[in-house]
């Protein structure tokens, strides 16, 4: 074991899945998540020559894919996202069940109790339950580093890709941690002939694969039941505690230590097995749960009928949001100290918005002009999750719409079937390839008479100006996905180009059928941050090298 | 039975004003002290201008609780004092704030900034510095922040030479010159509040 730096939750879950030996990291942004990769990715760099790869992918389903890929060659891989990123690779998780591993799997994903930087806050357990997949679920930095390590010890005992779930506070909790020696990308070897067909989910097979699945269930309790625990107590009142459940209830016993006394069932690792509930249950007449985000456990012993339980179904911890030391405190009835007290003046929010000088800004100012010149002052405009997502609220409350990754587009194409004219998306160039490909191809195919707007700042703006995956191919894309040349226009967003861009935005408006508008000014972060200058660098060597071919000049 | 006593420091500002990696400052300052140190911080949409905070807790014990709770901090740093007074209930009533006079008030329904700066003079334990008066003084235009945290070290358990230490690797990749000037800042902050006056 050797002290290791300090790192966030989900970087010490990165490190743990390199000394892990992983070969492969994927991923696509999302906060609280993003860290994640970008921490294995810079490991990966150091290690040159080290034979690993890192890349982030053009959405959380062709990463967790790339993954599969690797597991299937017989490699370690590691894949992470964010909550809502699974529910885009779900396909491919939920499968992955059937298929099982063969290098160890390991899926990191983030959610977000509290909705910090989400539209909503899903609870990954239950999508692990419903793969019928185990999952683990640290409370600290060091239990992140620790689980890790052993989800991909139990990826490849079980043959099963296993899930990390992290929250937002573990996540970006920066804590020192323990680390241990570090295992070569060495691999279990390509998966044998004898089990191809369990990758090959045709009915016979797949009908095979899932009773194979379900018959694996025991094991993966027996394994969770390593990391679960009852710690006895002396009364009839006890806490199941999971998550950072545990890590607030932990640390209040430092603090008030007869809390001590209480029976706890702490819980690390699902499927919880029925026999541990049922012994715990049988210590105690009421307990409380404690677990960030849905009543997954609460739920579980509520079943059981044995005890009064309590949590966020009566009440006793608010339905939503994520927990806080001041939940607990309340729920286990610890008075809270009186705190200082402010002038009772009025606090306006300071909220999130465009940095100065955005180009997203001027674009916005443009479509809103033109939505004026056409005589559609009022229009629904259709947005997308990214920074310009910022523009559905005032002053400009440009957009009328955010619903998920992609949705713009198609949204757009349905309102324009119902009959709305003019019917506008907008959409970043990252989310344009992470899923608005397919909804454009419709869009084309169909004729819909629709004004798609492409919003190209050449990176993924609000996770941190990570390279967008269309880098420098919208225009290409747009035209591959039938859009005809004569309905495509590329614009600058700028203060000085205000009258053009209004006047071309408008044609496109007018136009009856698909037409696509790319506004491209690099973010300002990244251009401040000098993200693309080796990328742009490499592109005008390329371009002036008259052995390369266009095609790798990209 | 009396608990283990925790540690809390809050800090606060304005995106893009560096309350992360001050809050990185803390932590590495405090840990080097032989104490159990955890930091939480949130990231993404706040960064765009919005308010952040960060918080670190520590003790001499293993502790895990990445949050404070209300009326438990002893200490609030804060780079804007609007932003400072939205994090004073978090402070105990024996706690220490320490906050920078400079607004960053481009935004509507900013309170007229005398009586922000009132209502801070009002909390006892406040500590206000003038953030301008100071760069200026120092002819270095950042200089705030670090002063800010020069006050703040008069409150924690931290050895003045460790501080100078932790502050100079954090600034040794932009070079002597920007490492000598933080280091300034920081003396002029520390200097600013008497000794003994900490906790």
């Amino acid at each position: 074991m050797t002290q290791s730096t300090l790192a966030l939750g989900v970087e010490a879950a990165a490190q743990a899945a390199f000394d892990a030996g992983i070969k492969g990291a994927f991923g696509y942004p999302g906060t609280p998540s993003t860290e994640g990769f970008e921490f294995a990715e810079a490991l990966v760099k150091q290690d040159a020559g080290g034979g690993r790869v890192a890349h982030w992918a053009a959405n959380e389903k062709v990463a967790y894919d790339l993954a599969l890929g690797m597991s299937y060659a017989g490699h370690r891989s590691l894949v992470t996202m964010k909550h809502v990123g699974l529910n885009v690779a779900m396909d491919a998780y939920a499968n992955s069940a059937l298929t099982g591993v063969q290098g160890g799997l390991v899926l990191l994903v983030a959610d977000d109790p509290g909705m910090h930087s989400s539209q909503n806050e899903q609870d990954s357990r239950r999508l692990a339950e419903f793969a019928w997949l185990p999952c683990l679920e640290p409370s600290t930095v060091q239990e992140a580093y620790d689980l890790t390590w052993r989800a991909f010890e139990l990826s490849e005992a079980l043959q099963v890709p296993v899930m990390l779930r992290l929250v937002t506070r573990l996540a970006h909790c920066r804590a020192p941690f323990l680390r241990r020696p570090v295992l070569a990308p060495t691999g279990v070897g390509l998966t044998p002939k004898a089990r191809v067909q369990d990758w090959v989910l045709i009915p016979s097979n797949a009908r095979r694969r899932y009773v194979d699945l379900l018959a694996k269930q025991p094991r993966l309790r027996e394994a969770a039941a390593t990391l679960n625990r009852i710690v006895p107590g002396t009364g009839r009142r006890g806490v199941a505690l999971a998550g950072l459940g545990r890590a607030y209830f932990g640390q209040l016993v430092l603090e008030h230590p007869e809390l001590a006394a209480l029976p706890r069932l702490e819980v690390a690792a699902y499927p919880v097995d029925p026999e541990l509930e049922q012994a715990f249950l049988g210590q105690v007449d009421e307990v409380l749960v404690f677990e960030e985000d849905y009543p997954v456990l609460e739920e579980r012993l509520g079943l059981r009928g044995r005890a009064r339980v309590r949590g966020r179904l009566d009440g006793a911890v608010p339905r939503t949001g994520e927990l806080s030391p001041r939940i607990l405190k309340d729920a286990l009835g610890l008075a809270t100290p009186e705190g200082k007290a402010a002038a009772g003046l009025e606090l306006p929010v300071r909220a999130p918005r465009f940095c100065e000088g955005c180009g997203h800004v001027d674009a916005y100012e443009a479509i809103q002009e033109a939505l004026r010149n056409v005589g559609a002052p009022e229009a629904r405009v259709f947005g997308d999750i990214g920074c310009y997502t910022l523009a559905a609220q005032e002053p400009l409350a440009a957009i009328h719409a955010v619903v998920e990754m992609g949705a713009s587009i198609s949204m757009a194409v349905g309102a324009a079937f119902a009959g709305q004219t003019p019917s506008v998306a907008v959409i970043g160039d990252s989310t344009f390839a992470h899923s608005g490909l397919p909804a454009l191809l419709t869009a084309a195919e169909a004729r819909a008479n629709v004004t798609v707007v492409v919003l190209d700042n050449r990176v993924v703006g609000m996770t941190g100006q990570q390279p967008s995956q269309a880098l420098d191919q919208v225009e290409r894309l747009v035209l591959g996905l039938g859009i005809p040349e004569a309905d495509l226009q590329v614009l600058t967003p700028l203060p000085s180009r205000h009258g053009d861009n209004v006047a071309a935005m408008e044609a496109a408006l007018r136009h009856a059928g698909p037409s696509v508008v790319v506004f491209r000014r690099e973010c300002i972060q990244s251009l401040r941050r000098g993200v693309l200058k080796e990328h742009d660098r490499e592109a005008r060597e390329h371009a002036a090298c008259s052995s390369c071919t266009p095609e790798v000049t990209r | 039975m009396n608990g283990a006593r925790i540690h809390g420091i809050v800090l606060s500002g304005v995106g893009g004003q560096g309350v992360l990696s001050m809050a990185q400052i803390v932590l590495e300052a405090l840990r080097r002290s032989g104490f159990h140190a955890l930091q939480s911080e949130i990231h993404g949409m706040s960064q765009r201008g919005g308010s952040v905070h960060a918080q670190v807790c520590y003790a001499d014990q293993p502790i895990s609780s990445p949050l404070i709770d209300d009326g438990c901090a002893d200490l609030l740093i804060a780079l804007e004092p609007l932003e400072a007074l939205r994090y004073v209930p978090m402070l105990r009533i024996s706690g220490h704030l320490v906050v920078a006079e400079d607004p960053i008030a481009d935004m509507e329904g900013y309170p007229p900034l005398e009586d922000v700066h009132a209502a801070l003079r009002a909390v006892r334990g406040s500590h206000l510095l003038d953030t301008e008066a100071l760069a200026r003084k120092l002819a270095h235009k950042q200089a705030g922040g670090m002063a800010l945290l020069g006050m703040a070290s008069r409150f924690l358990p931290v050895a003045e030479s460790l501080w100078q230490e932790v502050i100079a690797q954090r600034f040794a990749a932009k070079g002597e010159k920007v490492t000598a000037k933080n280091l300034e800042a920081f003396e002029a902050g520390r200097n600013l509040i008497g000794e003994g006056v900490g906790a």
